[in-house]
């Protein structure tokens, strides 16, 4: 079991770190499918190994939720977008590196967790953390609304990860009410999104400056 | 039973009032407001027989601190019902009346849940309920404030919900498995016990993350925009609880870490970011330009007094907080619903673009001035009380420099206000604004203004008894 969740955690990592590299927005949704398939598959390796037969049905609502449902929200906001930002980014050199410096981060942080844990999981830990920073990260540098919800949902997809690994999922109500809240972000970021778009025929967050001091 | 009418009321109520049409959407939106109120008033009778009232198998749970914050909701939202609804760009109120509710359904299950992962979905839900109720104008602005919004906070919860799940980590680790691992009321029971620095480390991301929806700086930036922007019922809401319920939240966490780690760790990190929220909430006080935002910065300044409480600590630091809180909630929801009042007869936000408040409207004028003396926490009104009962704890305490770096801080913001209050109040007025006609108007403010008068000069009985039981129940 140990091998089977460090190796999906650490794959959940790579797809965030593939995410930070790729620009193009088709390819950086594609990734973010890939990563929620990697956590539904970690939700199932420990159903098996655990005995947690509950994390099944989590990983069966995680497939469709944010392998089906959430990517299809996606595309409907990015369509007529040019694939590429229209300014150039920052270079993913930069991004890459803030990663990894995170990454390191992310294993000091868990320091106090790692050091009680006696869970067999406890290796993926951090790795889930670091990616639950690495989410963060975009989501603050992220230039327009669609950077801004991708981010949040790497952050939130991160933070799945840490919460399976630390404690075997949370109860029932709780993980329901995650649930929920993650679609009804993504559709009030839909909302936001559209009417942005309507007034400012551009979705970079720069031209919102409005309201100051 | 008087729990599930409390919360059943206005959850209901958000489903029927989204059929609802007309005059009897308004009628019902007030008679659910009313019924909430009287249960809430008897969920606080029974917390004073009993000690606590539970439902739903203890999952629903109401102790003193729980029924002190149903009280404030119930009170900011009965004040914020008076008020009519806004009807600016012809918003239907169909859409205003259900959310309205639901907004109030997520914050009193907030506080009146006993399951902190609950509690965290409730907190969730509040800034999910209240997003709409911020954009409700559609202007450029108030999108722009209800997509930060709803970033940030959503951002924000989300790490407290990593620090929920790190508590919950040790919790289990200490216990394994139980069915009601994530309730408080196990989490005390068992907090001595729990590995310390977890719980710490958990705590530093539930206070970034309440700290986020309590408006605490350096995580305030979406707040003067959202506060400012929301129509006035739903700014009183906003400022008055909604920021105290964030505060809620990190309490129970803290009476948990507390008893795990000790007091210094959690109260040497209130009394940092209580003192830094005021430092910037004054500097932006003095260059205020709006007078939403004003009120809006003045949250963050006493949300700041209250963690200072929280952090002093001892049963007049934690007592004097509770009451800071009931004191602000009143006279901020006072103030912000007489902002709207004004804002529509002046039709600006501007303060340079009001003036001659008490000589055009007289009645909105003169509530605004005391409700603004209130604020600036001067005698008569409970917020002088309460603040002087938090500083006192402060020098107790042995914390010198902090209380008087504060009490500075706070005469710079006294200052700031007290100028910009002054220029929208006197001066001469243009001919058109009138104010809102007849003395029933005044009423709500008016109670609300009373009831401020009474915790600053004559306590009713039982309430210095109720602080003291409620900061017990905290303080280890």
């Amino acid at each position: 079991m140990t091998t089977a969740t460090n190796f999906l955690a650490f794959l959940g990592l790579v797809s965030t770190l593939l995410i930070v590299w790729r620009q193009s927005w088709p390819g950086r949704r594609q990734l973010f499918v890939v990563q929620s398939l990697l956590l539904a598959a970690l939700a199932a390796t420990m159903a098996v190994y655990a005995n947690r037969h509950e994390l099944l049905l989590v990983a069966a609502v995680v497939v469709l939720l944010k392998a089906v449902l959430i990517p299809r929200i996606l595309g409907r906001l990015a369509a007529g977008m040019p694939a590429r930002p229209v300014t150039p980014g920052r270079s993913a050199g930069m991004s890459l590196l803030v990663a990894g410096g995170l990454i390191v981060a992310a294993y000091v942080i868990m320091l106090p967790v790692t050091a009680v844990s006696e869970l067999p999981t406890e290796g993926g830990i951090p790795l889930a953390f670091a990616m639950v920073l690495i989410g963060l990260f975009v989501t603050v540098t992220g230039r327009d609304a669609l950077g801004h919800v991708l981010g949040f949902l790497m952050f939130e997809n991160g933070i799945f990860a840490l919460a399976l690994l630390a404690t075997y999922g949370l109860p029932g109500l709780v993980e329901a009410g995650v649930f929920l809240d993650v679609l009804v972000i993504v559709l009030l970021m839909e909302g936001f999104v559209l009417q942005i778009r309507r007034e400012h025929d551009s979705i970079a967050v720069d031209r919102l400056r409005e309201l100051r001091g | 039973m008087s729990l599930l009418i409390l919360l059943g009321a206005p959850l209901g109520a958000a489903g029927l009032l989204a059929l609802v049409r007309g005059a009897p959407a308004r009628a019902a939106h007030l008679t659910v407001t009313a019924i909430t109120a009287a249960a809430a008033g008897a969920v606080a009778l029974r917390v004073i027989q009993a000690g606590s009232v539970t439902a739903l198998g203890g999952l629903l749970r109401a102790d003193g601190l729980s029924a002190w914050m149903i009280v404030l909701i119930a009170l900011v939202s009965g004040l914020a019902a008076s008020e009519p609804p806004p009807s600016v760009r012809a918003v239907p109120a169909r859409r205003f009346y259900p959310l309205f509710h639901l907004f109030v359904f997520t914050m009193l299950l907030a506080v009146g849940t006993d399951d902190v992962g609950l509690m965290w979905v409730a907190v969730e839900g509040t800034t999910l309920a209240s997003v709409f109720l911020v954009n409700l104008e559609r202007s450029r602005a108030s999108l722009e404030a209800a997509y930060k919004y709803l970033l940030i906070c959503s951002v924000g919860v989300a790490i407290a919900f990593i620090g929920t799940v790190l508590v919950y980590f040790a919790d289990i680790h200490q216990l394994g498995d139980e069915a009601h691992a994530l309730r408080w009321t196990t989490l005390v029971r068992l907090a001595p016990g729990l590995p310390a620095r977890v719980v710490e480390l958990g705590f530093v991301f539930l206070l970034v993350g309440y700290g986020t929806k309590a408006g605490l700086a350096p995580m305030h930036t979406w707040l003067p925009d959202a506060h400012s922007e929301a129509p006035a019922p739903v700014s009183a809401l906003m400022s008055g609880v909604l920021l105290s319920v964030g505060v809620y939240a990190l309490l129970r966490f803290k009476t948990v870490v507390d008893q795990a780690a000790g007091p210094e760790f959690t109260q040497r990190l209130l009394l940092a970011l209580g003192l830094l929220s005021i430092a910037i909430a004054a500097a932006f006080l003095w260059a205020s330009t709006n007078y939403k935002r004003m009120l809006a910065y003045s949250s963050i300044e006493h949300i700041g007094v209250v963690c200072l409480g929280l952090g002093f600590g001892g049963l007049v630091g934690i007592g004097g907080a509770l009451l800071h809180v009931a004191n602000h909630a009143l006279a901020k929801s006072v103030l912000f619903l007489l902002s709207g009042r004004i804002r529509a007869a002046y039709g600006s936000a501007d303060i340079a673009g009001v003036t001659g408040l008490l000589g055009a409207m007289p009645v909105t004028g003169g509530l605004f001035l005391l409700a603004m003396l209130a604020l600036m926490g001067l005698p008569p009104f409970g917020l002088f009380v309460s603040e002087v009962l938090i500083f006192s704890a402060g020098f107790q305490s042995g914390h010198w420099a902090i209380a008087a770096a504060s009490l500075l801080l706070l005469v710079g913001a006294f200052a700031g206000l007290l100028r910009s209050a002054h220029r929208m109040l006197y001066g001469a007025a243009a001919p058109t604004v009138v104010d809102v006609p007849g003395l029933r108007s005044a009423v709500p403010a008016g109670v609300a203004l009373l009831l401020l008068t009474l915790t600053g000069i004559a306590w009713p009985p039982g309430l210095a008894a109720a602080l003291d039981h409620i900061a017990r129940l905290l303080g280890p």
